[in-house]
């Protein structure tokens, strides 16, 4: 069970940002305009947006300054947008969106942090000159992991902090629905064959595309926590088969007298397997109450901050964690190798000697 | 009469090759026919308990051979000898050796449970014993609650459980008061009565005319027989 908490925890918890990063693309644009600087997106300038609208099927377009910066000691995400294209799942629990220059709405948990109500103002390190004012504070809709650190505000007070005059740092394009991947492979084109204008070159991904990144990151990580966990699963093994036959003299014992009793090795098997399947079910079942009382009551402590860049050791937002039934099988079934794997093989080492040299 | 035992040169040596080596049995030829009581006499140390272990098929012997109802029993499989002690024997242990996670009931009824029978049946069964042997307050007390004496005739009832023809008790009154001794005599007896071959081993002199038969075991070897009329 101690082996398996862990695990099932943090399986939990990247299918669970998994989850949130889908539905924030799925809620999101249907293309990404950046530049690309040798395979890193760089701002792009703001004639692209007029130039977007023209396209056909197009709906909407939206530049967009994110950046990341120091709040005292923490690091939050700053966005700005135009208060129109704010999420409609972004939820305003006080105050209201912001509208003029230097209003500002902020995560609850960055609220809660640092004490911070409407209509107090603060500055950031980077550019103490600029001064913002808070006029409301938002909860994070369906994806509390990207808004909870965040500060948002208008487009120009973004690009003026950052230092980024006429450029964004991404152009989001909503288009009719079965327009997406054209659009995208027309906007490459147009530039590839036609314009060139830019130097880096345009870098177009759509929603399928993003969601793959996302997906590929965070598989990558949750692959390389599972790597991990099976060198201690492994190690596991021997530990337990050290633990449970050759270390217990009293289990020894026990089955030298069934056997002297009259019980073939295969009977003492079968109810050592019997034995194992219901403890490790018990196991399983405990290490997967105890993960979502890890989750719920201690918020993902510890392990969250392994797949949650530059989490402090008490997170400030629910962490996103989702229990699927695969890691749930998958526990049952590493449970019940473990413990089988473990005991069976000193079992029968131990039932296949003469009744007497057992019990000695 | 019928022949139940018989050991044929039996020898039986521990850490064998090595400088060490311990000769616990040599050469050992003895018979013990059915419905007799039989005691292995002899000091601490001489080999009672291998020789107990050797003929109840708990344990292999080095060398020689052990005859079970005229069957050679020493080549059996470990399959065979384990349906042999299911069916034909029931072991009262030095230690009692009962499983300290288990009632007294529990304990007594386990031997049972490969051969199928129902939970109510074995505990109908082993509940019997346990009160025919006067523990009917103990049925579902574990043996760290139980005396010596207790302990002892739940093990005896584990023996009987499943109406074995022969009962072996390595050394019964080592590990029980003067009271205990004198109930385990009288349920030895009854035993005996009701046909069962049984073979003792003790360095107790309460055992010393005991028997129909008595083997006296010195350093590992056969030092006497002495035959009862």
């Amino acid at each position: 069970m101690a082996i398996l908490l862990p695990f099932i925890t943090a399986i939990a918890i990247s299918e669970g940002i998994k989850f949130q990063a889908s539905i924030s693309v799925d809620q999101g644009a249907d293309i990404y305009v950046t530049l690309d600087n040798y395979g890193s997106n760089a701002p792009i300038p703001l004639e692209f947006v007029e130039r977007f609208r023209k396209l056909e099927g197009v709906i909407k377009v939206v530049p967009r300054v994110v950046g990341r910066t120091y709040f005292a000691n923490r690091l939050v995400v700053i966005t700005g947008i135009i208060p129109e294209n704010i999420p409609p799942n972004l939820n305003i629990i006080e105050g209201k969106v912001f509208q003029k220059k230097g209003e500002v709405i902020i995560g609850k948990a960055l609220s809660e942090e640092f004490n911070l109500g409407r209509r107090m103002m603060f500055a950031l390190s980077q550019n103490p000159f600029i001064t913002f004012r808070v006029v409301g504070i938002f909860e994070p809709g369906t994806t509390t992991i990207w808004s909870s650190d965040m500060i948002l505000m208008t487009f120009k007070d973004a690009s003026d902090f950052f230092l980024m005059d006429g450029k964004a740092t991404d152009i989001l394009i909503y288009t009719r629905p079965g327009y997406a991947s054209k659009l995208a492979e027309k906007i490459q084109e147009d530039w590839m064959v036609n314009e060139k204008s830019t130097d880096p070159p345009l870098r177009v991904q759509d929603k399928g595309l993003v969601k793959r990144y996302f997906l590929r990151g965070y598989n990558y990580r949750a692959g390389v926590f599972t790597a991990l966990y099976m060198v201690a699963f492994a190690l596991a093994i021997p530990a337990i088969l050290v633990t449970s036959g050759f270390g217990l003299t009293e289990r020894r014992r026990e089955i030298g007298v069934l056997k002297a009793t009259g019980w073939q090795t295969q009977e003492v098997l079968e109810m050592v397997a019997l034995e194992n399947l219901v403890i490790s079910l018990t196991g399983a079942a405990l290490a997967i109450l105890l993960s979502i009382l890890w989750l719920k009551v201690f918020n993902g402590f510890f392990i969250a901050q392994f797949f949650i860049a530059e989490l402090g050791i008490f997170t400030r937002f629910p962490v996103p964690a989702r229990f699927l039934p695969l890691p749930a099988i998958l526990c049952f079934f590493f449970a019940i190798i473990l413990t089988m794997v473990g005991s069976l093989y000193s079992t029968w080492r131990t039932a296949i000697i003469p009744p007497a040299e057992a019990m000695r | 009469m019928k022949m139940v035992i018989r050991t044929d040169n039996l020898h039986k040596y521990y850490y064998i090759g090595r400088p060490e080596e311990v000769h616990a049995l040599n050469d050992i030829d003895l018979e013990i026919c059915e419905n007799q009581s039989a005691v292995i006499h002899g000091p601490s140390g001489c080999g009672k308990t291998t020789l107990l272990s050797l003929i109840s098929t708990i344990d292999r012997p080095t060398d020689g051979r052990v005859y079970l109802y005229n069957q050679d029993v020493s080549g059996f499989s470990d399959v065979e000898l384990s349906r042999i002690r299911q069916k034909t024997m029931g072991f009262i242990f030095q230690n009692f050796n009962l499983l300290l996670r288990l009632s007294a009931w529990e304990n007594v009824a386990f031997p049972l449970i490969p051969i199928g029978i129902s939970e109510k049946k074995r505990y109908k069964r082993a509940s019997d014993l346990l009160i025919r042997l006067g523990l009917e307050k103990r049925i579902h007390h574990t043996p760290e609650e139980m005396s010596g004496g207790e302990q002892q005739r739940v093990s005896i009832a584990r023996a009987l459980i499943n109406n074995p023809d022969i009962i072996i008790a390595d050394e019964p009154t080592s590990n029980i008061d003067t009271e205990s001794v004198q109930k385990l005599l009288k349920i030895f007896d009854n035993l005996k009565k009701e046909g069962k071959t049984i073979i003792v081993s003790s360095h107790d002199p309460i055992f010393s005319d005991y028997g129909n038969v008595t083997f006296h075991l010195v350093n590992g070897h056969l030092a006497n027989v002495r035959k009862k009329e």
